[in-house]
């Protein structure tokens, strides 16, 4: 039996087009490390520009956009850098900053808004009298999207204030901007407003933009000039990447202008989901293309009980913890999958409930 | 006066090699999932093929051979005050940006590299920190070895050999890497299966990207333990890529397809080995020459060096590398045509009658 696959599990799983499938077998190529892949040259001229820094490169990951950029900023020993507790950087790269790259982090509160407050940020920054004691703080972190927040944009008047502080102590901002273009879609705010402040961005092309594979980190020329070391070696350095790079190409070209029409399905499911007894979802805060549902107390749901009964009618999710979701909308969900989705929940809910009451 | 440039015959290395039409048909209609949240449907394929090919039990796709090198020795010295016994000639310590000490914590002790590419057994024996545990020694935890050694110029470390060392590892506790960037060309060179080059081996380092031509990665093999751990660490590094079978494919292209070719590029190289011996002022050491790389070595005139030599090449469309000041690389591929051979061999010619005369 063919089965209906709705996969919501991030945007991360988006296949390639055909268009990008034509693209990446006919793509030009030569090697990325003797020389330079004219495809993937094409690709980072063109993120620059959008991003308005002056030069890009394509790395493997998003964790390896980060990671150069945390460690090329950080390049001192005993540096530290300060990021949201909740911040994908400091859950969900596997502590590299430090365990490979020496860097010590200090963790701020991340508000329900995905932002960190401003005077705790400027608190956060070590007093250098006390260099005996204290790491040398060299580094701000911000994240646009915040994942952990639910896809929460930034505005680019708080990332300019981020940026000023981070100036008044001679220290770098670097934005994980995994879902930056998110972010410039729901705020109607072109993407490199979004980043003027920041000298670093790393940018997913695998995501939301649905590339197979691959990020792209901007700043200064002497930024990359040094990314580009640290690449090779952490082992990023790839050949002919001219294949990635012409999807990534297509990608902006046909999938930004998507992104608009993932937030309105992310709505729709959103409130469709918060209708449901036993089923709480904060609509408002929903900005972007994720989506956190909440169990409420005494409803007797689970998210694994959820999960399950979802998996079974081909809808596959994230849970977050014991009592709630995650669900992550991208192009390759039509507004069908979303009311598939609203009908098979609508019926597990039920058959939950009905099943706890016996 | 400027030769215009009529034709690129690229000899810089065996990366530059470009994928090919059943490549790039491939590539276009791989089957892809997203590798980090489950598992690419193809990328397992070509993990499970190299598994086979080099006898270990699992294997894992990387975007690069430094990654694997890097992710190998950090796996196998994963306690703090780590040694890592290796050559001093060795890709991982000289072409590695030292990262698995900036990046890995883990400390080089060289051991000289011979001719052939091997190391003193004795020598590796004496390099081995013992006592353990004493307050001035790092703990060895691993032998490297580099199987073609490419600095020494292609050379193929023979099964004896490699299974001796392997015995000295087991001996002392430790365990055995082989960097096997070119061990297909070993393999063909020596008419034996990977697998039982590397039968010694606790893990290995396989590039896709070189003499077998596909566009990017590598493959490390190992224990299922031990590619548990590379996996995790691989995320770690930001080699944690998605829909990854868009690569995958191009490599199981690659290895149906060029494997056999390999056999064809150490006959070019061997003649473009003799040819180029046999040109008035340059020297080449062709009997050392087993796989695809040559060494070509210049009369030391501080007037003419190997990089002065490059750029008169280059201005022909001949692209090598300068190795040292006197010496220059070249690397064939299967890109390469028995044509190009010809051109190459006329262009040393051109500039070996063009090297300066000591001036007076």
């Amino acid at each position: 039996m063919v089965m209906r696959i709705v996969d919501l599990r991030s945007d991360t799983v988006t296949r390639p087009t055909n268009a990008m499938r034509e693209a990446m077998a006919s793509a030009e190529v030569d090697d990325d490390v003797l020389g330079y892949d004219p495809t993937a040259r094409r690709l980072e001229e063109e993120m620059a520009k959008m991003m308005g820094k002056e030069a890009a490169l394509f790395v493997p990951s998003g964790t390896m956009g980060n990671l150069i950029c945390v460690m090329v900023h950080c390049d001192v020993r005993g540096s530290e850098v300060i990021l949201g507790d909740t911040c994908h950087i400091h859950v969900y790269e596997n502590g590299g900053i430090s365990t490979i790259g020496g860097v010590h982090p200090k963790t701020i509160r991340n508000e329900e808004d995905g932002t960190m407050d401003l005077g705790a940020i400027e608190e956060a920054i070590r007093d250098p009298k006390g260099s005996t004691f204290y790491p040398s703080t060299r580094l701000i972190c911000l994240e646009n999207t915040h994942a952990n927040s639910g896809g929460r944009c930034l505005s680019a008047d708080y990332t300019d204030r981020v940026g000023e502080i981070a100036k008044r102590h001679g220290l770098k901002l670097h934005i994980d901007g995994a879902r930056i273009f998110n972010a410039s879609v729901a705020l109607g705010v072109p993407v490199h407003r979004l980043v003027t402040a920041a000298d670093s961005v790393s940018v997913c092309l695998s995501k939301g933009l649905g590339a197979p594979i691959g990020s792209v980190i901007v700043g200064s020329q002497s930024f990359i000039e040094k990314a580009k070391t640290l690449r090779k070696t952490l082992g990023g350095g790839m050949r002919q990447i001219g294949v990635l790079c012409a999807a990534a190409l297509v990608a902006l070209q046909e999938n930004l202008p998507k992104l608009q029409s993932d937030h309105k399905k992310t709505k729709l499911l959103a409130e469709g989901l918060n209708k449901m007894k036993g089923i709480r979802v904060n609509v408002a805060a929903m900005e972007t293309n994720m989506i956190f549902m909440d169990m409420e107390d005494g409803s007797r749901l689970t998210a694994e009980k959820l999960r399950k009964s979802l998996t079974e009618h081909g809808i596959l999710v994230i849970p977050e913890n014991s009592s709630r979701i995650r669900m992550v909308i991208h192009h390759q969900i039509t507004a069908s999958d979303v009311h598939y989705t609203l009908s098979c929940l609508q019926q597990a809910v039920q058959t939950i409930q009905e099943s706890c009451q016996n | 006066m400027v030769t215009p440039v009529i034709r690129t015959v690229d000899l810089r290395s065996d990366t530059v090699t470009k994928p090919t039409e059943s490549m790039r048909s491939a590539m276009a209609n791989a089957e892809v999932d997203d590798d980090v949240l489950g598992s690419d449907p193809t990328a397992v394929l070509l993990e499970r093929e190299v598994a086979e090919i080099a006898g270990k039990e699992a294997a894992m796709f990387v975007p690069s051979g430094t990654m694997g090198n890097l992710i190998s020795v950090l796996v196998h010295c994963d306690e703090r005050g780590s040694e890592v016994i290796l050559g001093d000639d060795s890709h991982i310590h000289i072409y590695e940006n030292g990262g698995v000490s900036s990046l890995g914590g883990v400390h080089p002790r060289t051991v000289k590299n011979e001719g052939d590419g091997t190391m003193e057994i004795s020598s590796i024996e004496a390099a081995v920190r013992s006592p353990k545990g004493d307050l001035h020694y790092p703990v060895t935890k691993l032998i490297c070895l580099e199987n073609t050694q490419a600095n020494c110029g292609g050379r193929c470390l023979p099964i004896e050999y490699i299974d001796k060392v392997g015995e000295l590892a087991k001996k002392h506790g430790l365990k055995l890497h082989i960097d096997g960037a070119r061990i297909f060309n070993a393999s063909v060179a020596l008419g034996v299966p990977v697998k039982r080059i590397v039968q010694a081996a606790d893990s290995v380092s396989i590039c896709l990207s070189k003499g077998i031509g596909a566009p990017v990665g590598s493959v490390i093999v190992g224990s299922r333990k031990f590619i548990t751990k590379a996996r995790w660490l691989r995320k770690t590094l930001g080699g944690g890529m998605r829909q990854i079978g868009v690569l995958c494919a191009a490599a199981l292209v690659a290895l149906r397809e060029n494997v056999a070719k390999l056999e064809d590029d150490h006959k070019k190289a061997k003649i473009l080995a003799e040819g180029l011996n046999r040109i008035e002022r340059l020297k080449v050491n062709v009997a050392a020459v087993e796989t695809n790389i040559i060494y070509v070595d210049l009369p030391e005139d501080p007037k003419f060096g190997a990089e002065d030599a490059c750029k008169s090449l280059e201005v022909l469309g001949v692209l090598v590398i300068p190795q040292t000041t006197f010496r220059i690389r070249i690397v064939l591929h299967h890109q390469i045509s028995d044509s190009d051979l010809e051109y190459v061999l006329s262009c040393f010619e051109k500039l070996s009658s063009s090297v300066p005369e000591e001036k007076v």
